[in-house]
């Protein structure tokens, strides 16, 4: 297992420096904060954006997984997991949260019926970046099944309920694509 | 449904990328969890590794939201440390003190219940309201503190922000806002629970209070209730006559 506090999110450098900015954050330094918040919303907007899609609703939920960091700095736990990962963490949550929460509206219906990521798109709308080529390569690695479940699951916020029954596999089936696709994913970019 | 431990394992993955909708699975494998540490360790790996995934989705936040979001961190309380109970080291601290000076601390005692009845008489007239004010701090550090709190911040349809922090283990809620226009003359916002078994108001914005309002405490949050405001004639009404501007589900 990878020593704590070494994240895969960046490299090994600045996920430190947001780990320390981190600290400070829940000492009150709002200073560090901003910091924090130019290093890390980019990937919590972009994240937020691409489960929810909703240009307005994605910037309630990207404000709210800040504020968020802010509030509850002081309870991220370095030895559990890099600044980066908590952060995403809450931020993926969030946004999984405020689709679900839509579940019996029609704008689900409409997310549901139109299946609306296609492993491609993983870095078409985003910056070009060495790491999002780096993701697209390792994801181009898995088996289809593997692929399709990730990318409904992370970027689509579907359930594996929800996954298993849009690529009509068993439950079974998709909860160990994912774990094994995931289990790929990291061995390929070197998570360990 | 009966999950074995082969089951439950599996479950690691999707519980990295939170695609287990089901509460009473995700318990499930969250108390099996704690006890299996290669399940933990699995799903630290592969958190981190979901978290490269949202890496290469990075996108420029719109412009303005570097100010909003620096705004209402300058005006958001941070959740305190948990911290360990210091009971016992305080009690024998004490017993150290009285062992040494028996007589002091006799005569300290007297003192200090000498100082009490003079503070108690001079206090008395104010005491009852201390005690709201207190107890009103209480509760809300209690909302703050609640390891199940959570915060949301929302827009109003009318533009104004709300900010609501509420714990369901605690059943209460804390509302703030800012930037809402004044209510129409004669109109006031009032705070509503919308729950499944009926409506219940949560309390009134004064006038004056438009642009800043609360905190606002309220008690008696349950489960699946939502979070409501509407424009009302003042003083407020015993159900809601008109279009939320607001809806925020209170979500677990």
């Amino acid at each position: 297992m990878r020593p704590a506090g070494t994240g895969p999110g960046l490299p090994e450098g600045k996920d430190r420096d947001l780990d320390g900015l981190l600290a400070l954050v829940a000492r009150g330094d709002e200073g560090a904060f901003a910091r924090v918040y130019d290093q890390l919303a980019g990937p919590v907007y972009g994240l937020v954006r691409r489960v929810v899609r909703n240009p307005a609703q994605s910037e309630e939920v990207a404000q709210e997984v800040l504020l968020e960091v802010w509030r509850a700095a002081c309870r991220f736990d370095p030895t559990k997991g890099s600044a980066a990962t908590w952060v995403m963490t809450i931020a993926h949550r969030r946004a999984v949260d405020r689709v679900r929460s839509v579940e019996a509206s029609a704008e689900r219906e409409q997310r549901i019926a139109q299946p609306i990521v296609h492993a491609d798109d993983v870095a078409s709308t985003v910056e070009a970046s060495l790491e999002a080529e780096r993701v697209r390569r390792c994801l181009d690695g898995l088996t289809e099944l593997q692929r399709e479940s990730i990318t409904l699951a992370y970027y689509g916020g579907y359930s594996y309920r929800e996954v298993s029954q849009l690529l009509s596999s068993t439950l079974g089936t998709i909860k160990t694509r994912i774990r094994d696709g995931l289990i790929r994913l990291r061995d390929c970019m070197g998570v360990s | 449904m009966r999950l074995s431990r082969a089951d439950l394992h599996a479950l690691t993955g999707a519980y990295a990328v939170d695609a287990i909708d089901d509460e009473p699975e995700r318990e499930r494998f969250e108390r099996h969890m704690r006890r299996c540490q290669q399940c933990a360790g699995e799903v630290r790996d592969l958190t981190a590794t979901a978290t490269r995934l949202a890496f290469a989705s990075s996108r420029p936040p719109p412009p303005d939201m570097r100010g909003t979001v620096l705004a209402l961190v300058s005006q958001t309380r941070q959740l305190p440390p948990v911290v360990e109970h210091r009971g016992a080291r305080s009690s024998a601290a004490r017993a150290a003190w009285t062992g040494r000076f028996p007589m002091l601390s006799y005569a300290f005692a007297a003192a200090c219940v000498g100082v009490a009845v003079v503070l108690l008489v001079v206090l008395i007239g104010t005491r009852q309201q201390l005690g709201r004010v207190q107890a009103r701090n209480t509760a809300l550090t209690a909302v703050l503190n609640a390891p199940d709190s959570r915060a949301v911040t929302q827009t109003t349809n009318d533009g104004g922000h709300a900010t609501l922090v509420y714990s369901l283990r605690r059943h209460a809620m804390i509302f703030t806002s800012h930037g809402l226009p004044p209510p129409p003359p004669g109109k006031v916002y009032e705070l509503w629970l919308i729950g499944p078994p009926h409506v219940r108001p949560a309390g009134l914005l004064g006038p004056g209070e438009a642009g800043r309002a609360g905190p606002i405490l309220t008690t008696g949050v349950i489960k699946g209730d939502e979070f409501g405001m509407t424009v009302e004639p003042a003083g407020g009404t015993r159900k809601p006559t008109t279009t939320p501007i607001l809806l925020i589900p209170l979500r677990a």
